[in-house]
């Protein structure tokens, strides 16, 4: 079940969030699709990510795939749990497996994401068709 | 006729032994081992080494396979350098056999040139021999450069000779250089339990290789947790209380116990003489050539490292092979188009021919094919679905015009990809030819058909 509290992006990334802190993570049909997660590269705190763009890679035993940023702002904190146990992901996308926390200036990028409901119906309607 | 070979390494005993088998009289004059670098400090030692890392981390993998191996699995550094020099003189003693069969006199001293057809050469034991020939091949090879404010020692300052020769595994090293060397390296010592720091001036490991292919290698480096800093110089050098300690030009400090040094190779072209007849060198010190690889002396020939460019073994031996025969009255060259090259890190990467950037630079129009190691079947039975492989080919043509590859046993694959280059191949001749399951070399096959966007084990784009 993908979580109601949080909201997602067209490219398969969720955020949370708390404040001015957005925790971000893959939705768990992009840990399926991805299969086996065996690596995922860290990211320096202090970057600064742009929404829509690339904010790492993760491989898996299918593919390499990038992870788009739902949100704009500056990295403060790594999951660094997955540095060693990348597949906390598959197990646990929404919740031990959250990739990283990003500072934000606002809340109206998370605003404008999907929320469950949206983002379901953009599921069956646009990608499981593909 | 009589050659005289100054230099046993991979380009001079591979001149030998084809002068040899041409019917000449041969001499051949070595003052260190016969092999040269690449078989006693390069090559062939650093694949022992390899071999032994690579062991080790299977053995530390093992679970991963369903073996449980139980107590400790460490490395005995003592027992690995005893191999790797194991390893290392019994091919001398098969270099040296081949010189036997084939009549080929071996000079254990050190040569130098005094006249275009006489050599003078200072024995081992301090006599002075002379040695007069029709044709002169100079094989002198290179030696590892270092920075000249911090010249190797041994023992905090290490070379890539030096490296081989240790007799305890550093807590710590840092590799100043990113290359094919320092790259190696790092690898090795890791799997050894060094912790691990690269240099590297240029914005890329391995800069020398197409750059997806860096990416790549850069990415494995921080799955080792090999830490590898781009873009910066080493500023100064501090060695006390048997560590070392590094200022980088970007203002910080890294302390590690050893330093070695993998910065490039700097050729032998210095006191063999060269003066003494008038053979013109370059800017770094090589020793010019012309494609027959004559130098501006009639009848002196060099080839290998000491003439610059790319210092590869095997286009040492191509350029010994060519030296020999055109000193026997042949008219060949060397196609230095299709030189493969390896490099063995883990995983592999080798290439042959163009990059993608050399391509446009050139203002060929290209397609490429792009194909992921973790497709094949292969790949995961033996654990290793790292990596991939890219095809270049000229889009006009379809003829194949290089290749890039890094994954496992990407050293023995490329020469595929070179053997297609080599004779003008089209991409599509390889995407036709059968390739057997389950291999890697079916990636290559994937590859050439990607670049028609008819993989099969691809999905739709």
């Amino acid at each position: 079940m993908n979580p109601e509290d949080i909201r997602y992006h067209r490219e398969h990334t969720w955020a949370r969030l708390s404040g001015n802190r957005i925790t971000i993570g893959i939705t768990d049909y992009a840990q399926e699709s991805l299969g086996d997660i065996v690596y995922i590269d860290a990211i320096e705190p202090d970057t600064d990510v742009e929404a829509g763009s690339e904010i790492t890679q993760i491989e898996s035993t299918k593919a390499t795939s990038p992870v788009i940023s739902p949100v704009s702002g500056t990295v403060v904190e790594f999951n660094e749990e997955l540095t060693d146990s990348p597949e906390i992901i598959n197990e646990d996308p929404y919740g031990k497996g959250w990739i990283a926390v990003i500072e934000v200036e606002d809340d109206s990028e998370f605003n404008d994401l999907m929320d469950v409901t949206e983002y379901e119906r953009y599921l069956e309607e646009e990608v499981k068709l593909r | 006729m009589r050659i005289a070979i100054l230099g046993a390494g991979p380009g001079g005993y591979v001149a030998a032994i084809r002068a040899a088998q041409l019917g000449a009289e041969v001499t051949i004059v070595e003052d260190k081992e016969v092999g040269g670098t690449c078989l006693n400090e390069g090559c062939i030692p650093t694949k022992t080494l390899i071999a032994s890392a690579e062991l080790l981390h299977r053995a530390r993998n093992a679970k991963d396979f369903g073996l449980e191996l139980n107590g400790t699995i460490q490395p005995d550094i003592k027992n690995i350098i005893q191999r790797k020099d194991k390893v290392v003189s019994t091919q001398v003693k098969g270099i040296r056999g081949l010189f036997k069969s084939w009549g080929i006199r071996c000079i254990e001293g050190r040569g130098t040139i005094e006249t275009p057809k006489k050599l003078r050469i200072t024995i081992k034991n301090g006599s002075i021999e002379y040695v007069t020939a029709d044709r002169i091949i100079i094989a002198t090879g290179s030696r590892p450069a270092n920075i000249p404010a911090f010249p190797f020692d041994g023992k905090n300052i290490l070379s890539s000779t030096d490296a081989l020769n240790i007799d305890t595994i550093p807590s710590s090293i840092l590799i100043i250089g990113a290359g094919v060397i320092g790259c190696e390296f790092a690898f090795i010592f890791r799997e050894f339990g060094s912790d691990v720091t690269m240099v590297e001036m240029l914005p890329h490991a391995v800069s020398t290789e197409d750059e997806e292919i860096s990416v790549i290698l850069e990415r494995e480096l921080k799955k080792r947790k090999i830490k590898l800093l781009t873009n910066v110089r080493v500023e100064d050098v501090d060695i006390k209380d048997g560590s070392v300690s590094v200022r980088l030009s970007d203002g910080k400090s890294i302390e590690a116990e050893k330093m070695l040094v993998s910065i490039g190779r700097a050729v032998n072209s210095d006191n063999i003489g060269l003066e003494n007849i008038g053979v013109k060198i370059g800017r770094r010190g090589e020793i010019l050539v012309n494609e027959y690889m004559q130098t501006n002396i009639e009848g002196v020939y060099a080839i290998g490292d000491v003439v610059g460019g790319l210092m590869l073994a095997h286009l040492a031996s191509r350029e010994g092979i060519i030296a020999a025969e055109n000193a026997l009255g042949g008219n060949s060259k060397v196609n230095y188009d299709v030189i493969p090259s390896a490099i063995f890190t883990s995983p592999e990467i080798a290439s042959v021919g163009l990059r993608e950037r050399d391509a446009i630079q050139k203002g060929i129009r290209v397609k490429t094919g792009r194909f992921q190691f973790r497709t094949l079947g292969k790949a995961h039975a033996m654990a290793e679905i790292s990596g991939m492989i890219k095809l270049i080919a000229e889009e006009v043509t379809d003829r194949l015009i290089g290749a890039h590859i890094i994954g496992p046993h990407a050293s023995d694959l490329i020469h595929e990809a070179a053997l297609a280059i080599e004779n003008g191949l089209k991409s599509k001749d390889i995407a036709r030819t059968i390739h057997a399951h389950p291999t890697l070399s079916e990636g290559l096959m994937e590859a050439a058909e990607e670049i028609h966007g008819q993989a099969i084990h691809v999905p739709r784009r």
